[in-house]
């Protein structure tokens, strides 16, 4: 067995150049879902440029997160592409995407909650291969050793995030924006290349929500994280993104840099209500 | 004796305790695959009879018919057992852990009809024995070692002795298998599936291998219920037998494996005691009476101690 990733699971080769310049790390194209007569999503359209914080706004129903799920794997787009980091990922299942260093978080908190925090982080490192019956026979020195690293990586993340003394309680004690770093900090173990946010300021106090937007620049600046995230909070979209995409009725209707978006006639017409022709 | 005389001396006889120590092992090795599926995986499993079956007949059938030595037919039994978790699992553990349970019961009872109809390879209702020779080979050699502490006329004693070492070792196995990283990716399926898979694990894959385990579990189960009898026939795998093995669970607490161990001895206890204990009752009273008193020991704990005996309550508070 390889130091691999994913054993058995090669990536796919490279899509023809020319389809992704190289600037973007993900790129969707007219993809869409139903779901009986309704389109959730119909005909989204963008890139996300690597290294960049990204917003994707849109009033509420309009396929955010319906989007999300379709690029994550979590749900199986009726047509279209996403292409991510020069491969296509589309219909590809939630845990191969991930193993390529895409993760996600929910709108809705998904800490483990009858697992101790430490646990959730030390959960989510990649590259274990004590996670594998096999490896935890023929592999049980390497997989000591991984579970070290884990460990000390898990503690220093923690230390960064303000959970440290909370290591060892269970992660369903720690209040909801507890949850939100968490949750974060554990996406984090997963050493990615690119985090979906989804909502990540939803039900935060501000001065969480502030430590939150802090560290996602500091990553961003520092390692070259790329940042995608759903967010209804104006203010902060505009202060925080480099790019934003506007999605209404299923469709990407804009993007480009917040000034440009936010003076744009279609936008304001999906956030005020007018017809979209 | 006065009618009303409850006599408590059979909890006083060595047979006993190794009758109830016999059945406390082989239902808490089958209980060790309901506590890796239900307390580690959340998975429900409802057919653990099944491949209790199965594991069973696989070794009695094979030895029997086939005339294979008894040691292969044991492997061969788990490896059987094992196929069927694999069979069972890769078409409905993608549904919900409630539809999933309902599989596993039909699995359960189809297997248990096939036994009774199958009656070319099973005996039918009649059943099927002759396979235990060469443990009985093996007993008796042990048996030769016992006559020096004066047991050697203890006649289940070596086979006691196998199964509670088993068990104990079973046991000690999945207790550090369990805080493995292995076990880790178990506990974060059981939690949540899609947060599992969103940070790379494949849950399904690993929900197959638990129930793959569970059924080997339920193999090993099948070799001792099919040893201590001498004998096996479609009734000792009814359902009612999971739900005991689940009893056990909810006794000794979900997610902790020693609870296994204190769950299957006091329920054993508490069965075999009734059974033979001699009340002032005909015996299909008594036969009643014991699932009655089971019902109120398990009403008190879930109003007292609802965790179970290891069990612990955070857990199961902050589970949901």
């Amino acid at each position: 067995m390889t130091e691999q990733a994913v054993p058995g699971e090669p990536d796919r080769a490279p899509e023809p150049a020319g389809d992704v310049d190289g600037e973007a790390i993900l790129a969707v194209r007219d993809v869409a879902k139903h779901f009986g007569g309704i389109h959730a999503v119909d005909g989204a359209s963008f890139e996300v440029r690597r290294g960049s914080i990204t917003a994707l706004i849109g009033p509420n129903g309009a396929g955010k997160t319906t989007l999300f799920n379709i690029v994550t794997g979590f749900q199986r787009g009726d047509r279209g592409e996403v292409i991510y980091d020069g491969a296509s990922i589309f219909r590809r299942p939630p845990h191969v995407i991930a193993r390529r260093r895409m993760v996600r978080t929910f709108q809705i908190t998904k800490a483990l909650a009858a697992m101790p925090v430490i646990d959730n982080m030390t959960l989510a490192a990649p590259d274990q291969p004590g996670e594998k019956l096999t490896g935890l026979i023929f592999r049980a020195p390497a997989a000591r050793r991984r579970e070290k690293e884990v460990h000390e990586r898990a503690h220093e993340l923690l230390d960064v995030f303000g959970l440290r003394e909370k290591a060892d309680d269970y992660a369903g004690t720690l209040s909801g924006g507890q949850r939100k770093l968490l949750e974060l900090a554990r996406a984090l173990m997963v050493e990615p290349r690119l985090v979906l946010l989804d909502e990540p300021m939803a039900g935060v106090n501000p001065s969480l929500g502030r430590k939150l937007l802090d560290h996602m620049h500091t990553l961003r600046d520092r390692d070259g994280v790329t940042f995608l995230f759903i967010e209804h909070d104006m203010d902060v979209v505009m202060a925080h993104s480099d790019e934003v995409i506007v999605m209404a009725q299923g469709a990407t209707i804009a993007s480009g840099p917040p000034e440009e978006v936010r003076n744009d006639r279609a936008v304001i017409d999906a956030y005020l209500g007018a017809s979209v022709a | 004796m006065t009618p009303l005389a409850v006599s408590l001396d059979v909890f006083g006889s060595l047979d006993f305790w190794i009758g109830v120590g016999l059945l406390a092992a082989t239902y808490g090795i089958f209980t060790l695959g309901l506590q890796l599926n239900v307390g580690f995986t959340g998975v429900i499993n409802f057919g653990q009879a099944g491949f209790m079956a199965i594991g069973a007949y696989t070794m009695a059938i094979l030895v029997v018919e086939a005339e294979i030595s008894f040691w292969l037919a044991l492997g061969a039994s788990i490896l059987v057992a094992m196929a069927a978790g694999l069979i069972i699992g890769l078409p409905s553990l993608r549904l919900r852990a409630d539809y999933f349970a309902i599989v596993t019961i039909a699995f359960a009872e189809i297997i248990r009809y096939t036994a009774v109809n199958a009656r070319e390879l099973t005996g039918g209702s009649q059943g099927i024995g002759g396979f235990d020779g060469a443990f009985l080979d093996l007993s008796d050699l042990m048996l030769e070692g016992l006559d020096s502490f004066g047991l050697g006329d203890q006649f289940l004693l070596p086979l006691l002795i196998v199964a509670v070492a088993v068990f104990g070792l079973l046991t000690v196995g999945m207790y550090f298998l369990q805080r493995s990283p292995w076990g880790r990716v178990l506990r974060a399926i059981r939690e949540d599936e899609d947060a599992a898979r969103a940070l790379g694990k494949n849950a399904f894959a690993y929900k197959l291998q638990s129930i793959s385990i569970a059924a080997a579990l339920g193999a090993v189960a099948g070799w001792f219920l099919a040893l201590n009898l001498a004998f096996i026939s479609p009734t000792q795998f009814d359902p009612l037998f999971t739900f005991l093995g689940f009893a056990v669970l909810i006794l000794g607490g979900l997610a902790n494996y020693f609870g296994v161990i204190l769950g299957a001895i006091i329920l054993w206890t508490l069965l075999e005691g009734l059974r033979l204990m001699d009340l002032p009752l005909d015996a299909s009273q008594t036969a009643a009476l014991r699932y009655v008193l089971v019902g109120l020991v398990l009403i008190g704990l879930m109003a007292f101690r609802p965790q179970g005996m290891l069990g612990k309550r955070q857990e199961m508070v902050l589970g949901d």
